[in-house]
């Protein structure tokens, strides 16, 4: 217990040097928040109040909890594999996964922490009547699930880095689709059928869109909770395997 | 060539306040002076060592001189230029090598920087290809050009940023710790290149590095730098007369002498039958013929102070 | 005239080298171009559900709607084909090895602004060209106000340069931020959609302080018809000062640079 506080204090104080730098990332982050809610602000005349006030809660809650399951710190890891560098996390007497899962918490909390100040204030500048959340310790249950998710697909994308110096390109394409893919823009269910049910069946969906329709107080059959776990298994005995291999076939020497 | 005139550079950097509001908005600066109020002149065809402990400000020197850095004040003149200024003539004359840095584009082999540079620095063809062939040979890498630069070893990268920097003949170059990091028979190359490139063309160089070696074997000035400000500006062989008050005697012994001798005299060392002592230069004569009656030596050798001593002390005092 | 010639032959050695290393590199730029792809799809699909169901939002119609979207695209990619350069520019000042451009007799703005021509995006420049003209054939268009367009096209691209140049100043000046270009990207993003959907505080903040709403909404406009002539002189002005005044910056950021590294 003790060292998970050090882990994250740490991982915090180095936020706070750079503090110039997270405002503006933050700043950044208000500014796409912002353009999505003017977009659809601006078009959902056609919808009756209800709908209205549910899609764009779906939207605050949404965006809000992105940052808690997308937020990381493992995109280092791959420039640290390729430096050499990662020799010393792995001579720590921790768990590597656990150690950068750990680094994650923190970035998740600032995040979070700073996001759910944006929100607010969106909240306030629009006067927007929020729905109040339901559901909350089911749609917790699939948040934490999606952290995971969200926690392994990152660790897999930097281990890339074993075999190739470019995860780069990888990560942007990742980085495009969740957003999308995820629910970052729009609820998925505003999609044709097909395309929604296609979409169900990758990993994206778990991440925050599951959690946020399940607080917005959305049933889903059975099936849906069935396979967020389902994927959260896979991912993880995938992401433990190439984790092996990666470092069976990497060579830290001479680097 | 060269005439710096009461050069001061201070470096500012934001302190951290309380607020990020302050930061952004209202900040304050810590002042570190980099150089304080100093004065030299280079003539042409000099080799000039500027020595000095991290953060004395040797490369912030030559980063002024070549016009990477604005001065805060001071008069500056370098082949008739303001360096600042950046001037395409001023800029073609001079050259400048930093051990930790690199112009070579990554990855691509080293003959395309240098074709880059050709056309940057506007060599005529015949001019390009001779210095080519020339730094090549002399370094003995023409077999490197052709590989990109990311296979490179540090040893050979350094050996291709050298000819990058050397092609366009200029006449002024800057070098700073172009041996850092190197494995020794590397730091050995670059130096008996910099060596006969300098005798062969008569180039004024500026070298800093922290290996005593490439300046004692290599620079025949030395400026010492230390807090911003010139304490020593002179040959090698004048700051050894000047500075160095003692002599180093190394002896031989055939026996072992007796304990009085040993108390009477300053050792450095004593391991039968190696003895060392420090003497004072005016005493040299007297103690070596002491030496002649109390012991039997088969061999002895009177040396200066390692000059490496000698600047210690100087920083030391200073 | 000599000069720039020799200008013009460097920039075309550079971008020769930068086409170069594209294979050392084609693993990464393939997911590049499927993610960039998928972006300007999802974008595309995005419009089509707020505006095609509701086809009188502010005014404009769907095919509207896309111009103004193919647009914000157009010059974006164009100032990414160009300015890629300036992407790269924060390890350059990191490692110190803008020292080794600085003493180079060939100019340093140049070299950090234009020096690396993105081939990859020239693809899609070219791409999102035509799709652009297709929209606009089946836009029915006036050619005053085309040609309105593109000399606001022109004026985009002058203000894309200063705010590149500004980045590249701002980069020299405040070394702890390691994004400033993204900075200006997601700013700009809000030219993405019609410049109406935002609330007219808002609005008139982006379009004459922070001038994105001249680089991206103006230019359509005037194709519509819906720009005032002072509003086209007024475009013209601003970018003019503010790319004086990245220059000016710029210079500036050069005399107060410390250099890194070592």
């Amino acid at each position: 217990m003790k060292k998970i506080i050090t882990i994250i204090k740490i991982s915090l104080k180095e936020y706070f040097v750079y503090r110039l730098n997270f405002f503006l990332w933050r700043v950044r982050a208000f500014i796409n928040l912002l353009i999505i809610i003017f977009l659809w602000g601006a078009s959902l005349k056609t919808f009756s109040i209800k709908e209205k006030q549910i899609f764009i809660s779906y939207l605050i809650y949404g965006i809000t909890i992105s940052y808690l399951i997308l937020g990381t710190r493992t995109t280092d890891i791959a420039d640290d594999i390729n430096s050499g560098r990662i020799i010393n996390t792995l001579l720590k007497p921790i768990s590597f996964f656990r150690f950068y899962f750990y680094k994650d918490l923190a970035d998740k909390a600032i995040n979070l922490f700073f996001a759910i100040i944006e929100a607010f204030l969106i909240v306030k500048i629009f006067n927007i009547n929020l729905i109040f959340p339901k559901q909350i310790l089911f749609g917790l249950i699939f948040l934490i699930n999606g952290v995971f998710i969200s926690f392994f697909i990152n660790l897999l994308i930097s281990f890339i880095g074993f075999w190739s110096r470019e995860t780069w390109g990888p990560r942007f394409l990742f980085t495009i689709i969740v957003s999308f893919i995820s629910g970052g823009f729009f609820p998925l269910n505003i999609l044709p059928k097909t395309i929604y049910q296609i979409l169900m069946l990758t990993p994206f969906p778990y991440l925050y869109y599951l959690p946020t329709r399940i607080f917005l107080g959305e049933r889903f059959p059975f099936y849906i909770f069935f396979l967020s776990f389902f994927w959260l298994l896979g991912i993880f005995l995938l992401t433990k395997k190439v984790w092996i291999t990666g470092n069976k076939s990497f060579s830290f020497w001479g680097k | 060539m060269i005439t710096v005139k009461n050069l001061t550079k201070i470096y500012k950097t934001p302190i951290r306040q309380k607020n990020l509001f302050q930061d952004i908005f209202f900040r304050k600066y810590k002042e570190t002076i980099a150089l304080d109020n100093i004065s030299f002149s280079i003539d042409e065809n000099e080799f000039v060592g500027f020595i000095g402990p991290n953060g004395a400000g040797k490369t912030t020197t030559m980063k002024i001189l070549s016009g990477i850095l604005y001065p805060t004040s001071g008069e500056i003149d370098v082949l008739g230029f303001y360096p600042f200024d950046k001037k395409e003539k001023f800029l073609k004359q001079i050259s400048f090598v930093m051990g930790q840095k690199n112009q070579l584009i990554w990855d691509l082999p080293a003959i395309d920087s240098f074709l880059l540079n050709k056309e940057i620095y506007e060599i005529e063809d015949n001019q390009f290809k001779k210095n080519l062939n020339n730094l090549t040979s002399i370094l003995n890498c023409s077999n490197l050009i052709n590989k990109p630069v990311k296979s490179l070893s540090l040893g050979e990268r350094m050996k291709m940023e050298l000819i990058a920097s050397f092609l366009h003949d200029p006449k002024i170059i800057f070098l700073d710790e172009p041996t850092i990091g190197l494995d020794i028979f590397s730091q050995e190359a670059i130096r008996n290149f910099l060596k006969t490139y300098q005798k062969e063309f008569k180039k004024t160089i500026i070298l800093t590095s922290h290996y005593l070696e490439d300046v004692k074997k290599l620079a025949k000035r030395l400026i010492i730098i230390n807090q911003g400000k010139i304490i020593y500006d002179g040959s090698l062989k004048n700051i050894i007369d000047f500075y160095s008050k003692e002599k180093i005697i190394r002896l031989t012994l055939e026996k072992r002498p007796e304990d009085n001798f040993l108390k009477k005299h300053s050792l450095l060392k004593y391991q039968f039958p190696f003895l060392v002592l420090k003497v004072k230069k005016n005493q040299i004569n007297q103690i070596v013929s002491q030496l002649n009656e109390e012991i039997d030596y088969s061999d002895i050798t009177i040396e200066d102070e390692p000059i490496e001593e000698i600047i210690k002390k100087i920083l030391k005092n200073n | 005239m000599k000069n720039f010639l020799h200008s013009l032959k460097i920039y075309f050695i550079l971008s020769l080298y930068s086409f170069k290393t594209i294979n050392d590199h084609r693993k990464a730029i393939f997911f590049f171009i499927l993610g960039k792809f998928f972006r300007f799809l999802f974008f595309f699909l995005l419009l089509f559900f707020v505006f095609k169901k509701n086809p009188s939002v502010n005014q404009y119609n769907f095919n509207q709607v896309i111009i103004i979207y193919l647009t914000f695209n157009f010059i974006d990619t164009l100032a990414q084909t160009l300015y890629r350069e300036v992407y790269r520019f924060r390890p350059l000042l990191i490692s110190g090895d803008l020292d080794l451009i600085l003493i180079k007799p060939y100019n340093t703005l140049i070299r950090v602004l234009l020096g690396g021509l993105d081939f990859t995006d020239l693809g899609f420049l070219i791409f999102y060209l035509f799709i652009l003209i297709f929209f606009l054939i089946k836009y029915q268009f006036d050619f005053l106000n085309l040609f309105l367009y593109f000399l606001l096209l022109g004026n985009a691209m002058i203000l894309a340069t200063a705010f590149h140049i500004l980045v590249l100043a701002f980069g020299i000046l405040f070394t702890t931020v390691d994004h400033t270009i993204m900075i200006y990207r997601d700013l700009t993003s809000f030219g993405r959609f019609p410049f109406d959907i935002y609330r007219k505080t808002l609005r008139d903040f982006l379009t004459f302080v922070l001038p994105i709403g001249i680089m991206f909404s103006f230019p359509p406009k005037a194709l519509f018809g819906l720009l005032s002539f002072e509003n086209i002189i007024i475009a013209f002005l601003i970018s003019l000062i503010l790319f004086f005044l990245s220059l000016k910056i710029w210079g500036f950021s050069l005399k107060k640079y410390q250099s890194g590294g070592s």
